[in-house]
């Protein structure tokens, strides 16, 4: 029986390819320091978001503004002469588009008709619908929208989002701490910002599937945010008595050792919903799916960019405003010994860090005098 | 207390129990030939929403329940189900062949009200007015004024009253219950009644049938509720000999002589019979309208939708073909950057979706759980995501024991603590997001959250139950790391090519 420990050999960063560092937690991106860049990134998606939002607004779907749609699965016919269909069946200035391969979906507003004629209406454009698809009225789905339906869902939508950002804030100011819940709620705020600003610039249409995937997109995204900030929170819990790392150090430290993890999980989330987008909505003309897949590709995009980009350098320029690590900023700085620390040496020093019991592979090399170990048990 | 990651044998136990419950659940499942509860969007159907026009208690909305589904179970279609959703009623039939049919018998939102004819009047749309002015005392239908002839049984007749003849009948949302109304009588254009206020609803009506009396003719025969029966026979014997129409949705769909034959008033006693010049068709209008118009609050369709069962099956093929080719990506994905750890998550997620089924499955057949819609299986491909993220946490600690020189031994266990609090943490957040969902949101958003926080339960219990004693046995075999599949491997070896 073996009872063998198979024991790595440690690492030199200068062994491996960039994706190499990168699997290996090695990388040595400037996550902090580099903030403004990504800052002004996001600002600027947002800013031409909002003047788009101002300009154009939203293209609602039939759920907010009520109205009507027909669907029907036609193989073998064209949306003129769908249109002309409905268009003798009483429908004024439908709006006919074909989803996915031959589903072929009719909207038009026909609340100012009274209940009575609303209904006739829709059967009569049923019956057309049926006839030129070559299928039963049965086979046609219909979709009728009051006009007070959309803004009960947006409501309820707007109540669940603020709850929930009370809720999330409150969580994490106590799991974690209050600047972080602060951090990953701007970090949630710039998701919902620039969804918004996405469907507003590409004018997708917004339905209520379109508002339920967005809910879950900050939800994604702020699952993200808590997995770094759990790293960040394990490494900088010594790190004042260390004095060889500032804040921010240890924080681009944390991040260079999860990278790896975010980009796999962010591919892991996007690959279904790339296949949701692609297979279920486009090839299959799901249009619910169309709807979900969607806001969840662009808003798990943007999670996964805020999780990395904004909310930890957020974090770390804010506890650099603290005194005291201000004051350790400053110890650091003013180290004479002190060698130029360069952010390859550091994530050198992380992998060390993260599991300082082990022992000392390494005979010089990285300073190897940080403290800054985190995972004590008795800590929960 | 950190969580004690267990001896061997605990572990063994931990991990063969969750397979063996995942796989037996499943196997049972499909032996009896559970299935989930397919939503409208998948499996075809019809959805409504209602609105009470006016506010309306909790009382009166669970009523509205009940009677909505006794007129859809009196259609006959199966799995039909009508609930309330804050102030609203949402009535889904699934897999209904004629829609529409379906709909005409449900969408029929009427309450019925019975109230005073105070007089007749002729044609008029121009004017609206309100209130409406008083009938002339020699148009009045009082009893006085018809003078009801007890053998033929029937009254004087009385002109209508001139001063309504340019008003404009009363609008459905102006007409309450408490209010003097003026309504068209069913079937007859140009006969309008003005009416007074009602003072008995359709809740006193217990049972209203069409039948043939002894002479052929179309009669409908009524019992009363207990609590009906005396409020009926105070308004009754307040109009004896005089008019009382029958109002459903602002139309008046009769308006009986009480009756006509008797010299005085005597109780109905609990039952009574509406007879007349009533065709076959008319007898059975009433009579419905009697039984199922009886709602205490008017309703409004907020959105009333249809799927045609063809377009739900291709609905629900797309969604699980997207499913598979995400999940398919995503297993493949995993195998080649962390090789036989990359296996744990296939055979991770084989458990979980085994469980899932089940679970789904069983649910279906509870009155508890939204049905399985395509919210919910986007829901589910979410979650997907968050489920290899657990592994993906627990691999990436690995990793980082691992290159700080320990064992592959000690590091599964040192690893798998650090990874057990982030995802704790991380699925809280999950957790909460779902359960506020569920909570708050309407419609298609409840099927979603339910599904999300299910499999993000799921996730937490596997991460617990399975993949800890799994990777933990694994890492203790200790293995070989000259395998190109090895865990050593998926730990160690170069990242995968580009």
């Amino acid at each position: 029986m073996s009872n063998d420990t198979v024991s790595f050999a440690p690492v030199d960063p200068k062994n491996y390819g960039r994706a190499g560092r990168l699997y290996h937690g090695l990388t040595t991106v400037d996550f902090v320091g580099r903030r403004k860049i990504w800052f002004s990134v996001s600002l600027v998606i947002i800013v031409l978001g909002l003047g788009s939002l101002a300009i154009r607004g939203f293209n609602l779907g039939i759920d907010f503004k009520g109205g009507s749609s027909w669907e029907v699965l036609a193989p073998n016919t064209s949306i003129l002469n769908m249109t002309h269909a409905v268009e003798k069946a009483g429908l004024t200035n439908p709006s006919v588009e074909k989803l996915g391969s031959d589903t072929y979906q009719v909207t038009a507003d026909i609340n100012a008709l009274s209940q009575s004629q609303q209904a006739v209406v829709t059967t009569q454009v049923v019956d057309a619908m049926a006839k030129t698809a070559h299928a039963n009225p049965i086979q046609v789905s219909t979709s009728n929208v009051g006009p007070t339906w959309g803004g009960q869902i947006t409501n309820k939508a707007f109540e669940a989002l603020i709850v929930f950002f009370i809720a999330v804030v409150a969580y994490i100011s106590i799991r974690f701490e209050p600047k972080m819940a602060i951090a990953a709620f701007i970090a949630m705020v710039h998701d919902l910002l620039v969804t918004v600003g996405v469907y507003s610039i590409f004018g997708f249409q917004i339905t209520p599937d379109t508002v339920i995937a967005i809910l879950t997109i900050l939800g994604y995204s702020l699952y993200d945010t808590v997995v770094v900030f759990d790293r960040v929170r394990d490494n900088t819990q010594g790190v004042l008595k260390g004095g060889d790392l500032t804040y921010s150090e240890m924080v681009n430290l944390s991040m260079n050792q999860t990278l790896a993890r975010s980009i796999n999980t962010s591919l892991v989330a996007i690959l279904p919903v790339l296949s949701v987008l692609l297979i279920g909505a486009d090839l299959l003309g799901a249009t619910t799916l169309r709807d979900y897949g969607l806001a969840l590709f662009v808003g798990l995009m943007s999670g996964a960019y805020s999780s990395i980009f904004i909310a930890s350098p957020l974090l770390a320029w804010m506890k650099e405003r603290e005194p005291r690590y201000r004051d350790l900023a400053v110890r650091v700085n003013v180290r004479t010994d002190r060698r130029t620390l360069t952010a390859s040496s550091a994530a050198l020093q992380g992998a060390q860090t993260s599991a300082s019991n082990a022992r000392p592979q390494r005979s010089g090399g990285a300073s190897g005098t940080i403290q800054a170990r985190a995972r004590k048990p008795k800590r929960r | 207390m950190p969580p004690q990651v267990g001896s061997r044998r605990s572990l063994i136990v931990s991990l063969v129990l969750t397979v063996a419950i995942a796989f037996g659940s499943l196997a049972a499942t499909l032996s009896l030939g559970w299935g989930p509860k397919l939503g409208l969007d998948l499996a075809g159907g019809l959805s409504v929403v209602y609105k009470p026009t006016t506010q309306a208690s909790l009382a009166d909305m669970q009523e509205v329940v009940t009677i909505l589904t006794n007129r859809v179970d009196g259609l006959g279609v199966s799995g039909a189900t009508v609930n309330l959703q804050g102030t609203e009623v949402v009535v889904s039939v699934p897999g209904v062949k004629d829609a529409r049919q379906v709909l005409a018998a449900v969408g029929q939102t009427a309450q019925l009200l019975f109230r005073p004819v105070l007089c007749e009047a002729g044609v008029g749309t121009k004017l609206v007015k309100t209130p409406l002015p008083a009938c002339a005392p020699q148009y009045q239908d009082t009893e006085a004024n018809l003078n009801v002839n007890t053998t033929t049984g029937n009254p004087v007749n009385i002109a209508p009253d001139p001063a309504f003849t340019d008003i404009a009948s009363t609008k459905p949302a102006k007409d309450l219950a408490q209010d003097t109304v003026l309504l068209p009588l069913l079937g007859q254009p140009g006969v309008r009644y003005v009416l007074g206020k009602s003072e008995l609803t359709g809740h006193s009506i217990k049972k209203a049938i069409a039948q043939q009396d002894q002479a052929g003719a179309w009669v409908v025969n009524y019992t009363l509720t207990s609590t009906g029966s005396p409020l009926w026979d105070k308004v009754a014997a307040e109009n004896f000999h005089q008019l009382l129409a029958i109002e459903l949705d602002g139309v008046v769909q009769s308006a009986p002589l009480i009756q006509p034959n008797q010299a005085s008033f005597t109780s109905f006693d609990g039952q009574g019979q509406i007879s007349g010049s009533f065709t076959e068709a008319s007898a059975k209008t009433l009579a419905l309208a009697m039984n199922f118009g009886a709602l205490p609050v008017r309703l409004q369709a907020l959105t009333t939708v249809t799927v045609s069962p063809t377009l739900g099956h291709s609905a629900l093929v797309a969604g699980l073909g997207a499913g598979l080719a995400g999940l398919a990506l995503v297993l493949l994905y995993t195998i080649l950057y962390y090789r036989a750890l990359g296996l744990v998550i296939v055979f991770g997620l084989a458990v979980t979706a085994s469980l899932l089924w089940a679970i789904i499955s069983a649910l279906g057949h509870t009155a508890f759980a939204p049905s399985f819609d395509l919210a919910g299986v986007t829901g589910l491909i979410v979650s997907i995501g968050i489920t290899v993220d657990s592994y993906i946490v627990y691999f990436e600690r690995l990793k980082d024991e691992a290159r700080a020189g320990r064992s592959v031994r000690s590091s599964v266990d040192r690893g798998f603590r650090s990874a057990w609090r982030t995802v704790l943490a991380a699925d809280t957040v999950s957790l909460l997001a779902a359960v506020l969902l569920y909570i708050i949101a309407v419609g298609d958003v409840k099927g979603f959250a339910f599904f999300l926080g299910l499999s993000t339960l799921m996730d937490v219990f596997i991460t617990w139950y399975f993949t800890r004693p799994l990777v933990v046995l694994l890492g203790r075999r200790g293995s070989s790391s000259t395998s190109k599949l090895s865990m050593a491997a998926g730990l160690h070896a170069g990242a995968p090519s580009e």
